[in-house]
């Protein structure tokens, strides 16, 4: 079995107020892995404690208890940080820099070589497509052109593991598509990315795994396939549907919608086969036969609630 | 390299501060206000002896020194307090501490950084000098070094001073402690004369514990004529400066272990 990309064992966080006497439990106990080459998504409502895990992933924080491997070595440790790329939920940047003279301070402070720089950098800007900008003060960029910036100086260094802390807020839809084709390109070069985001339709398309927290506990961790299962119904969609069939699909349990585009069936896998040759039998059209599994939202939605609502 | 990657970047970060600009401003009207007494001086100098002069004038010179220079402890402290607690205000350290840099290097570039724009300060306070002594018709007899390594070593001791405490505390409290240790450490200084009553048992204490910036003020060769010049051995010289890097030394290992423990983030 291949060592873990990050591993978390029993991590607790508190953060303590030492004038106020005050104690604010951010993690508690919390376990995971992410396995090398996966797409991992960090999800959980404001203040579940995502953040909080990144940054002790990065080691900008220090955990009270528990044990973290992040590429085999200690959060913080110089070797495993040669080897991350690393997007803020808010990327910083000095204001007196633009983005060249600041992709080359991330490029000197990565090791990176230095005498390829301008090409490096002009790359990266227009995968980006920060291309034409480079000289511009960063302080001139909208909220999205940070972003993508921020994006390109987490490349800088062909890093083989991403850590993304929202990295599409602040993005147009274009952008965020921009985000989720680069993290598409980045998943197909083997890099493991775990991500933090609120969007989970975009989630949902690019992740291997998710990792769901609330309140600093973990809620529910696997692949999407465990979390959301292969799926126990199907959905048939047929030209029409004949009267005399109704009834069987009543006492099947099956539900039935008609629409401008045909009739929509959705049945017990059990009753898959069955009700195929009976569609067929009575001269109908199938036209699609999708396996029905719910989405990552409905998942986090029975897990963790509406906002607002406790769980 | 990353050390120094952070040193310049810091450097050119304090270059473009509107603060620091508003500051350098404020600071030319000011001195400029001060040659007035200066030039004065000056002409009622005239009227007296030509020694009676040399010491008008450089007293004269001696005192705008005082301020500026005393305004360059500020600045370090300020700069150095700044430069730590404003990089985790912004965020901006966050994507510098996710590159393979440890965090004494983080620390020991934005000191090298604080220093780099204290040399400046340094060289245009020389300059100052010289162009005061010039106005009033006389000549610093001072080595240039002593005037420019004297200072030098002040103000490094003054940013280690606030980095130290910038990495537990906020940054108006580190300058407020750092003013309350300037003014103390100045209080308790020797005078030469002799400490009675219980007094002591307070000032000998705090003289041992506090920077003694007196003694790396170079104000000390400046408000001299070249016939009252005392001379000071280089052993002098070199102990005294030793002391005081000394002192910035082990507040800038302070800094460092306290800060490699310290959250990077405001939480």
């Amino acid at each position: 079995m291949t060592t873990p990309a990050i591993e978390f064992k029993e991590v607790t966080k508190t953060y303590r107020r030492r004038f106020a006497g005050l104690e604010v439990p951010a993690l508690t106990h919390v376990s995971f892995e992410v396995g090398a080459g996966e797409v991992c998504a960090f999800l959980g409502p404001n203040g579940a404690g995502k953040t909080t895990s990144i940054n002790i992933l990065m080691g900008f924080l220090y955990a009270d208890w528990g044990q973290i491997n992040v590429l085999g070595y200690e959060p913080g440790d110089v070797r495993a940080k040669q080897k991350i790329g690393f997007v803020p939920e808010n990327f910083a940047f000095y204001k007196h820099l633009n983005a060249e003279k600041l992709l080359r301070f991330h490029l000197a402070l990565a090791g990176g070589d230095m005498g390829r720089s301008i090409g490096i950098i002009r790359d990266l800007l227009f995968k980006v497509q920060l291309t034409g900008y480079e000289k511009l003060k960063i302080g001139k960029y909208s909220r999205g052109m940070v972003q993508r910036l921020g994006i390109a100086q987490a490349l800088l260094s062909d890093p083989q593991l991403l850590v993304l802390d929202e990295p599409t807020s602040g993005l147009d839809p274009t952008g965020r598509k921009e985000v989720k084709d680069l993290i598409h390109a980045m998943k197909n070069e083997g890099k493991t990315i775990f991500l933090s985001s609120h969007i989970l339709s975009e989630v949902e398309q690019i992740c291997d795994r998710a990792i769901i927290i609330s309140k600093g506990r973990l809620v529910r961790t696997g692949t999407l396939n465990e979390l959301l299962g292969v799926g126990d119904q199907v959905e048939v969609l047929a030209d029409q549907l004949p009267a005399e069939m109704e009834p069987l699909l009543a006492e099947w349990g099956a539900t039935v919608e008609r629409g401008a585009h045909g009739v929509r069936i959705t049945v017990a896998i059990s009753h898959k086969r069955e009700l195929v040759e009976k569609l067929w039998a009575a001269s109908c059209d199938v036209m699609s036969l999708v396996p029905v599994r719910s989405s990552l939202e409905d998942l986090y939605m029975k897990l963790i609630g509406p906002p607002g609502v406790p769980v | 390299m990353k050390i120094w990657k952070i040193a310049l970047n810091t450097f050119g970060g304090f270059l473009r501060d509107r603060l620091l600009i508003v500051f350098a401003v404020l600071f030319a009207c000011t001195v400029l206000l001060m040659m007035t007494p200066l030039l004065g001086a000056k002409a009622i100098a005239k009227a007296g002896s030509a020694s009676q002069a040399e010491i008008m004038v450089l007293g004269m010179v001696s005192a705008i020194m005082f301020f500026v220079s005393g305004t360059g402890s500020l600045l370090a402290a300020w700069c150095a307090a700044s430069s730590v607690a404003g990089e985790m205000k912004t965020g901006t350290i966050l994507a510098v501490m996710a590159r393979p840099v440890k965090r004494w290097e983080f620390l020991l570039g934005k000191y090298l950084g604080v220093m780099l724009l204290m040399s400046i300060y340094v060289i245009m306070m020389f300059g100052l000098s010289w162009l005061l002594a010039w106005i009033g018709g006389e000549k610093i007899h001072s080595a240039t070094w002593v005037l420019l390594a004297y200072p030098m070593v002040r103000y490094a001791l003054y940013s280690a001073t606030a980095m130290a405490l910038v990495t537990v505390l906020h940054p108006v409290v580190t300058m407020g402690i750092t003013m309350i240790i300037a003014v103390a450490a100045l209080i308790v200084a020797p005078t030469g004369q002799a400490i009675t009553g219980n007094v002591k048992y307070l000032k000998i204490p705090l003289w041992v514990l506090l920077p003694s910036t007196s003694l790396l003020s170079e104000e000390r060769f400046l408000a001299i004529t070249q016939a009252s010049l005392k001379p000071i051995s280089w052993l002098e010289h070199i102990t005294t400066l030793s002391y005081g890097l000394d002192y910035a030394l082990v507040l800038l290992l302070v800094a460092m272990w306290v800060f490699h423990y310290q959250s990077l983030t405001r939480d």
